[in-house]
């Protein structure tokens, strides 16, 4: 019998293409995500937005805290914005550059958004997890805490805490961080309810294997999918969070600053025609929201192909 | 129906005492006294107020006369900074106003939001949808705080129609900027749930049954496809009606509408414990009626909820 030595080549070659190009979970993913033209461009967006934070200091001419005599008080007839003063985003009130305070606000809006919601990441998937793979008691006491925590309003609960333990970044974050994880524990217990009766789980504690290295090498792997996407929708609620305590006056305290303070700003003096003190800051707002939100719409619909 | 309601009332009282308890210890452990002040008051006048204001008991007496205070006579005590005040009475200036508003906002939100997204997704893809999801995405990063500012820039400063701020009970024009500050971000979250869930229920066995039969297009979506693309909507009205009322904090500082929020923050500003300790164990309270009530609905149009 002749083997066909060319055609035994050609499949080999396509075997072995069907193995380079056998595509996991995650390249299909990426492919779907870079097809999608709203994600992509969020994700444009959030690349500018980060570039502004990180490098729009080298860019400044003067720093958040310096104050402009030359404009101080006069900020509605000098302070505009303009190329030659250096003020590009023009001044405030009291004369201060409002593009290095805007680039400060950024970074400040960014970091709450980030580590609230690296905070819910680790706290809401370990808790999550931990009830959904043990179930029983466990599970109905650790989610009753959370729907007991869920009740009660806490943005109201949050003003207390800054009020009483006096206002700084630290209890921003950790009154952020304290709330954040609630709902991302919910989503990661139902998803952990439905792995854990899968047949590898099961072929896990057939052979001993203990309860926490299954959470951490089975369960936590499967969980990345949905943890990731609610992450990055969680971000820009933090900031909306972040900004509503600052637009009150209780976030960070001077010089420091975040968009929620500037805008809070901007908006009690449009009245005196200072519009570019509400309109730069807000730009910068909007923009950050919305790349959050595209990238995180997307990476959904590229994850969860079934929902398209 | 009845044994399910009692089961969630069971869960609901505990979490209200829970909220009350640790305000209280909040209060009490956070540093200074309500009468700290810059010069400090000589020790008998401050051992006379903490003897008036019951601090000088132990703390589990306070605790307990606290809550039996607000359970029996839903009495919420002094106010720390304003010796003429109950909490009660500041509670009760400010709370109609946020009622009506808050009140008018939601109904705004759900009929705008719920007729959005269903007009969205029975004309999908076509002009109609794309308006719909555009203005849902647009106004969902517009939150109160950055609509109240943009409103009055539009519609006092430059248009002249309405008052800037202030509140009239019997003045509609004073109600049209806090109503759209506040539901706007809400109405755009529930068009876009209610469009998902609506597209979703479209195209389920019963819809095609219900249209081989022959029915019009408007009787299936209002008869077949209504009821069970709203339950994704109902449960998202628990949050969104926390959320509404956070909100008013907002509404009431930017617009001057002396609603409770308003209250909260100058307590805030004042430390006036007792204020904010009432009105944040009254939002709880609500929050979980509310939550109590959705539950219920939510009940009673899923069939597949069994009590």
């Amino acid at each position: 019998m002749v083997i066909d030595s060319q055609k035994m080549q050609s499949l080999a070659a396509a075997t072995a293409r069907e193995d380079i190009a056998g595509r996991s979970l995650w390249a299909d993913a990426r492919r779907r995500f870079l097809r999608n033209k709203a994600a992509l461009f969020g994700l444009l967006l959030l690349v500018f937005v980060v570039l502004f934070a990180l490098f729009g200091n080298s860019l400044a001419r003067w720093s958040n805290d310096e104050i402009d005599f030359s404009v101080m008080g006069q900020a509605a007839e000098l302070g505009g914005p303009s190329l030659e003063t250096g003020h590009y985003f023009g001044t405030d009130d009291l004369g201060r550059d409002l593009f290095a305070r805007t680039v400060q606000g950024t970074q400040i809006s960014l970091a709450v958004g980030i580590i609230g919601s690296a905070i819910a990441v680790v706290v809401g998937t370990l808790w999550g997890a931990t009830a959904g793979y043990f179930g029983g008691r466990i599970d109905n006491i650790m989610m009753r805490t959370v729907d007991i925590l869920l009740a009660i309003p806490y943005m109201f609960v949050l003003i207390l805490l800054l009020v009483m333990y006096g206002r700084s970044i630290t209890m921003l974050f950790a009154g952020v961080g304290l709330i954040s994880w609630l709902e991302m524990s919910r989503i990661v217990r139902g998803q952990t309810l439905s792995l854990k009766n899968r047949d590898y789980i099961e072929a896990a504690r057939a052979i001993g294997v203990p309860a926490r290295t299954i959470i951490r090498r089975h369960i936590l792997p499967n969980l990345i999918g949905v943890v990731t996407v609610f992450a990055t929708l969680l971000v820009p609620n933090m900031i909306l969070t972040e900004s509503f305590i600052s637009f009150l006056g209780l976030g960070v305290q001077e010089p420091m600053t975040s968009l929620g303070a500037l805008i809070s700003e901007g908006s009690g003096t449009i009245a005196y025609g200072t519009l570019w003190q509400l309109a730069f800051p807000l730009l910068f707002f909007v923009t950050t929201l919305f790349g959050f939100f595209f990238v995180g719409d997307g990476l959904r619909d590229a994850l969860d192909p079934k929902d398209r | 129906m009845i044994v399910y309601i009692l089961k969630r009332l069971a869960i609901a009282i505990p979490t209200l005492l829970l909220l009350i308890v640790l305000s209280f210890l909040l209060m009490h452990a956070a540093p200074g006294g309500p009468f700290t002040q810059e010069r400090g008051l000589p020790p008998e006048v401050l051992a006379n107020l903490n003897a008036k204001y019951g601090l000088d008991q132990p703390l589990w007496r306070q605790i307990v006369s606290y809550v039996w205070g607000i359970v029996s006579a839903f009495d919420f005590g002094p106010s720390f900074v304003y010796k003429d005040r109950s909490v009660n009475d500041i509670i009760a200036q400010g709370f109609p106003v946020t009622l009506t508003y808050g009140f008018l906002s939601f109904i705004v939100a759900v009929v705008v939001g719920v007729t959005l997204g269903t007009i969205a997704a029975v004309r999908h893809n076509t002009v109609i949808d794309y308006f719909a999801v555009g203005l849902s995405i647009g106004a969902q990063v517009l939150p109160n705080f950055v609509m109240a500012p943009i409103l009055v820039l539009v519609f006092t400063l430059a248009l002249h129609w309405l008052p800037g701020g202030g509140w009239r009970f019997n003045d509609p024009h004073f109600w049209v900027m806090p109503v759209i500050a506040l539901s706007t971000s809400y109405m755009a979250s529930i068009a876009r749930i209610m469009r998902s869930s609506m597209l979703e229920v479209l195209t389920s066995n019963h819809i095609r049954t219900a249209r081989a039969k022959g029915l019009s297009g408007l009787r299936i979506v209002l008869r077949h496809a209504l009821k069970p693309a709203l339950l994704p909507v109902i449960s998202y009205l628990g949050p969104a009606f926390v959320a509404m009322i956070t909100g008013s904090v907002i509404v009431d500082i930017y617009f001057s509408t002396g609603g409770i929020g308003k209250a909260f923050v100058d307590s805030a500003l004042n430390r006036d414990y007792a204020v904010m300790m009432g009105i944040t164990i009254l939002v709880g309270a609500l929050t979980i009626l509310f939550n109590l009530v959705v539950d219920i609905i939510y009940g009673w149009i899923d069939p597949k909820i069994r009590y």
